[in-house]
């Protein structure tokens, strides 16, 4: 797993959602401004280079989705999901969906991380998706 | 104290030219910008040796294009700029060519986008920073995800999303400058789905070609013998960047804080608007930008396209040129090129595509970034 790979999530939960994986970002110290993913470069809110790590709890709400029929100029060889996510902790970001085939999937619905092994090169023996929680 | 452009000496378009735009060719892109320079020239009626400076967009051709291009309209040894500013390139140039004008610097001034693509992938340097799907989620799949979120919060339908790529498809086919020049049914819109239900036809080719426009002061004008008659004076010129927070849609955000400027600036409100070329490189961006232009109230633009308010001859013509849909992107032309179509309109020069009486456009263009620009050109 490359080091910026390991950056972006790790196995273990938060305190909240302790059963998924927590996602790694950041927060400034001095504007309270979180954001995903952990970056040292400076708050892109007010400037500051005094962040720290915050981790993020696993879950979320789904703002949208897509399902790629066309996966050229992707790493994947066939169709896939994606979705946008509002997490628990209040950063939005977009992550590739595990979804069972057939699913429906509606803004609103309850996401939770998941690690499934790699499909994508170069970024280590395990991946972050976010699946319906009541999958 | 800060100016704006409308704050300092007027600014006319008076000379715009293109090369087609079209599929990747054997065609040099000295050759596509050269025609769209001369092109231009002889519509506004000088000369190369009467241009004071020149500012050339382009964006997939590498480090400074612009001399061995334009060395080919003789020797002038006048400046040269080379802007590039993803999408937004040919824009850019056009702002900087204004404000040069503007100022007083220059009295003749060219903005000329060329570019072609000859290699699939775009280079962009690593910020270092990881994402969770950066490799997976290309331009394409970002606006579905976009179409999903308005279809469900607006309650319209992909087909009725798909209109707008008819709308441009049609107005494109009227226009010899465009690289999609077929009038398309809906269904054929619907066929060949890419990502969610963006199709093939509501995604813009990418292709090349060339824009040029001439930018002029009233001294220049007069001194020049130029026709008056048909300059199109730049109201407006407006820029931003993208702000700070989890917005997963930070181009229309950014559009209606710049539309804003640009819009008080002209002294007109965005009902007003006559003419609109907006950044449609995918069929949902047209909608959004154009409800954070304020032309209509947000979720109200699906049903006024129904009842043609945004065709040739509605409400306000709406990407009358075709749009990035139907025109194409080229990527440096297309911000100077929706400024020669705005040009073109507003002097009643648009033949078939001729939006009846019309005074007042906007050229809108984001890039990837995101920057953001708008210029308000009234007759």
């Amino acid at each position: 797993m490359t080091e910026e790979a390991l950056a972006l999530f790790q196995s273990e939960g938060t305190d909240q959602l302790p059963d998924n994986p927590a996602l790694i970002g950041g927060g400034c110290d001095d504007c309270g401004y979180v954001f995903f993913p952990m970056q040292r470069y400076g708050c892109e809110k007010c400037g500051s280079t005094a962040l720290r790590v915050k981790k993020l709890t696993g879950r979320g709400t789904l703002i949208a989705s897509a399902f790629v029929h066309m996966p050229v100029g992707t790493p994947h060889e066939g169709p896939f999901w994606v979705g946008s996510i509002q997490t628990d902790d209040g950063a939005i970001l977009r992550s590739i969906l595990q979804v069972s085939e057939g699913a429906v999937l509606k803004p609103g619905t309850p996401m939770i991380t998941k690690l499934v092994p790699e499909t994508r090169p170069n970024h280590g023996a395990q991946d972050l998706r976010f699946m319906p929680a009541a999958d | 104290m800060a100016k704006l452009i409308s704050d300092l000496r007027p600014v006319y378009v008076v000379g715009i030219g293109f090369h087609p735009y079209q599929r990747s060719s054997e065609t040099s892109y000295v050759q596509l910008g050269l025609t769209a320079v001369r092109e231009a020239l002889a519509d506004a009626g000088v000369s190369w040796e009467d241009v004071e400076s020149s500012y050339v967009a382009h964006a997939l051709l590498g480090m400074a294009a612009g001399r061995p291009m334009l060395r080919h309209l003789g020797d002038s040894g006048r400046p040269i700029v080379h802007i590039e500013n993803a999408s937004a390139s040919g824009s850019a140039a056009v702002r900087h060519a204004c404000m040069e004008v503007a100022s007083g610097i220059s009295d003749v001034v060219l903005a000329v986008g060329v570019d072609k693509r000859e290699r699939p992938e775009v280079y962009r340097a690593s910020t270092g920073l990881p994402d969770l799907a950066e490799d997976s989620i290309l331009p394409f799949t970002h606006f579905a995800l976009l179409t999903d979120e308005y279809v469900h919060k607006y309650g319209v339908t992909p087909e009725d999303m798909a209109l707008v790529a008819v709308k441009n498809h049609a107005n494109g086919a009227k226009n010899i400058n465009a690289q999609r020049q077929k009038v398309r049914t809906i269904e054929e819109v619907m066929s060949r789905p890419i990502s969610g239900s963006i199709t093939a036809l509501q995604c813009t080719p990418i292709g090349e070609g060339g824009a040029a426009v001439i930018l002029a002061s009233e001294e220049g004008i007069k001194r020049l013998g130029l026709d008056m008659g048909r300059a199109v004076r730049i109201a407006s010129s407006a820029a931003g960047s993208e702000r700070a927070g989890n917005n997963l849609n930070p181009d229309t955000a950014l559009t209606a804080d710049i539309m804003r400027l640009a819009i008080a600036q002209a002294q007109i409100a965005a009902t007003d608007l006559e003419i609109l070329e907006v950044h449609d490189a995918f069929s949902v961006e047209e909608l959004l930008y154009a409800e954070a232009i304020g032309i209509c109230k947000p979720g109200h633009y699906v049903p006024m396209l129904k009842e043609g308010a945004w065709n040739i001859g509605g409400h306000c013509a709406v990407s009358p040129s075709g749009g990035l849909l139907a025109m194409g992107h080229p990527v440096g032309p297309t911000g100077i090129g929706q400024v020669g179509e705005i040009t073109r309109q507003l002097r009643g020069e648009a033949g078939a595509r001729q939006h009846k009486n019309a005074k007042t456009g906007l050229a809108h263009m984001v890039g990837v970034g995101a920057v953001c620009y708008a210029h308000v050109l009234m007759k």
